[in-house]
């Protein structure tokens, strides 16, 4: 009898298109990147309105300034950066996001052990490893389509209420979020899928899941960033006090061990990474509003890299630990 | 006649979780052709054998072969020829049985997947469940279907772990039937079961395990001879208790 022995790429393709059809079928996953669409819509219109409110506001008393006679030079016009108002999306990709992805990679695991299918695929000429990679690929192709639909229909969404179309370069700086989005996005699909694959019952995989994303995401970062005593007055402690540049530093420079700490605490957060990384592409954080890509590239390339890896050391924790067969039929 | 080669074929093969032993050191052969029958109570570590058999389950000490591949050193080649039904088996409910079956199909590296179908669908008498989704089927055809992904590739050696389980008579009867012409293609059989009915219809040769031990080893045609007056019902319930006992 000729031995059967299936390619491995033809395998990994295989099992990512199932996973990919299924969740197509149960139209949950569409659903939560509709709701998704429909939440960053929301943030970008309340960010539209505000905006208009603005122009309007500016609008008015630069016709009461011409009125009286006087230059209207002597108020700025508000600047006007489309890809600002993206704000609310990304901030829904961090939560929202990062929830569905979770959710996601818990039921690419529940279902296969429930059914005793990843036993029927764990006993066929592939290595196991295969299996964890194929899903954690099908689980990458989901996160790159969902959010290619969120950003897209965001981007189509932002031309309608803002009326300017958005440039070449636009594009470019929306191409690199929706790259990051996918390694953020992938990263959690692969926590979610691997705890659920391993522990005792993939409901309490989820939970662990969730758990470790809370104190990693949510809680970390804001322990770190109210240990910083900068934060701790309006407009920061040194402003307040008026402590001249040159002292801050020596200040500082004293707590350097502190400081260290602190931060990295905050920067453990990969959502903090997303953050920092598309803030910073899109312009959103005001220090880079208008800033050119190189640049900003340049000194944010390190977050990119953080996603990146990020993604990658989970993978690879997924493929290396071995499959609890013990486990196969524990149902969620 | 008995070939050369077992099919099945381990030596001292165990399996321990910390400090218990769940499968003490086996020792067995089941020859090319046969249908053989492993019996045991509930734990008794029938399941954990086929797991390790089929390369799910990493032994603890010892060594297995099965189709003339190692357990260990060739897993790959192995998982090529075999087929696997594991209990209760619920496949992708929302899937057809034949896009069931084609995914798998294509996993084994079956050369023309699409015609393996097919021909597993009419052998199994099954064709017209083919386009229903398995969400709809009952426990029955559900197992007909998770049979059809184990014999697609037309293994060597088959495992059935507690095929008959919550099927109704007919469904033991069609299984039944489906064993004994598998059987006549060749191929061997390796079934967990607790049914002796279907053993002494079925089987070709039996083990029974009791807590981890193997206790009793012999061709349906010795048993027969040695055994016919006290039926394979008592020489399971004797076997077993000296099991227990030992």
């Amino acid at each position: 009898m000729p031995e059967l022995r299936p390619s491995l790429s033809g395998s990994l393709l295989t099992i990512a298109l199932r996973d990919a059809r299924e969740q197509a079928r149960d139209r949950v996953l569409l659903w939560a990147t509709l709701a998704l669409v429909a939440a960053a819509a929301v943030s970008l219109v309340t960010g539209a309105i505000a905006l208009h409110g603005d122009a309007a506001t500016y609008a008015a008393a630069r016709a009461q300034l011409l009125a009286l006679g006087k230059d209207a030079a002597a108020i700025a016009a508000p600047e006007f950066y489309p890809l600002k108002l993206l704000r609310g999306t990304i901030e829904q990709i961090e939560i929202m996001g990062a929830v569905i992805a979770l959710v996601a990679g818990y039921r690419a695991a529940a279902a296969e052990r429930g059914r005793q299918t990843l036993a029927l695929i764990l006993t066929r000429p592939l290595p196991h490893w295969a299996y964890g990679l194929a899903k954690i690929l099908g689980g990458a192709a989901l996160a790159a389509v969902a959010l290619a639909l969120v950003l897209v229909a965001t981007g189509l969404l932002l031309r309608l209420v803002s009326g300017i179309g958005l440039g070449f370069g636009d594009a470019g700086r929306l191409a690199l979020t929706w790259a990051a989005g996918v390694f953020y996005l992938t990263a959690l699909f692969t926590l979610g899928f691997g705890l659920s694959l391993w522990a005792k019952s993939p409901v309490s995989g989820l939970i662990y899941a969730f758990a470790l994303w809370i104190l990693v995401v949510l809680v970390a970062p804001q322990i770190g960033d109210t240990m910083d005593p900068d934060n701790q007055v309006a407009g920061g402690v040194f402003a307040q006090l008026s402590v001249p540049k040159a002292e801050q530093d020596r200040i500082k420079a004293g707590f350097a061990g502190y400081e260290s700490f602190r931060n990295g605490i905050e920067v453990a957060s990969v959502t903090k990474h997303f953050e920092r990384f598309t803030f910073a592409v899109l312009g959103i954080k005001d220090t880079y509003t208008g800033a050119p890509l190189d640049k900003v590239l340049a000194e944010k390339r390190g977050d990119l890299l953080f996603l990146f890896l990020f993604s990658l050391g989970l993978g690879g924790v997924v493929l290396l630990k071995p499959i609890n067969p013990d486990r196969l039929t524990k149902e969620s | 006649m008995p070939h050369a080669t077992p099919a099945v074929s381990t030596r001292g093969l165990s399996k321990s979780h910390g400090e218990t032993v769940v499968l003490h050191p086996l020792s067995l052969d089941v020859p090319q052709g046969e249908v053989f029958g492993f019996l045991g109570h509930n734990g008794a570590g029938k399941t954990t054998t086929i797991r390790l058999l089929t390369t799910l389950l990493a032994p603890t000490s010892g060594s297995a072969c099965v189709a003339g591949h190692d357990v260990t050193a060739e897993p790959l080649k192995l998982r090529a020829a075999i087929g696997y039904l594991p209990e209760n088996v619920r496949l992708y409910d929302q899937f057809t049985a034949r896009e069931n079956l084609l995914f798998f199909a294509r996993l084994s590296g079956v050369a023309d997947p699409v015609d393996a179908v097919r021909e597993t669908l009419e052998f199994l008498d099954i064709t017209a469940l083919a386009d229903r989704r398995v969400g709809t089927f009952s426990k029955g055809m559900r197992q007909r279907v998770g049979l059809a992904q184990a014999i697609l590739h037309d293994p060597e050696v088959l495992f059935l772990d507690e095929p008959t389980s919550g099927l109704d008579p007919m469904g033991v009867r069609q299984l039944r039937a489906v064993i004994e012409k598998l059987h006549g293609r060749g191929m061997t059989i390796f079934m967990n079961t607790h049914l002796l009915s279907e053993v002494a219809r079925s089987c070709t040769s039996i083990g029974v395990l009791a807590h981890g031990r193997l206790v009793f080893n012999d061709s349906m045609q010795a048993v027969a001879d040695r055994y016919d007056e006290v039926g394979l019902e008592e020489l399971y319930a004797g076997v077993a208790a000296a099991g227990v006992a030992a």
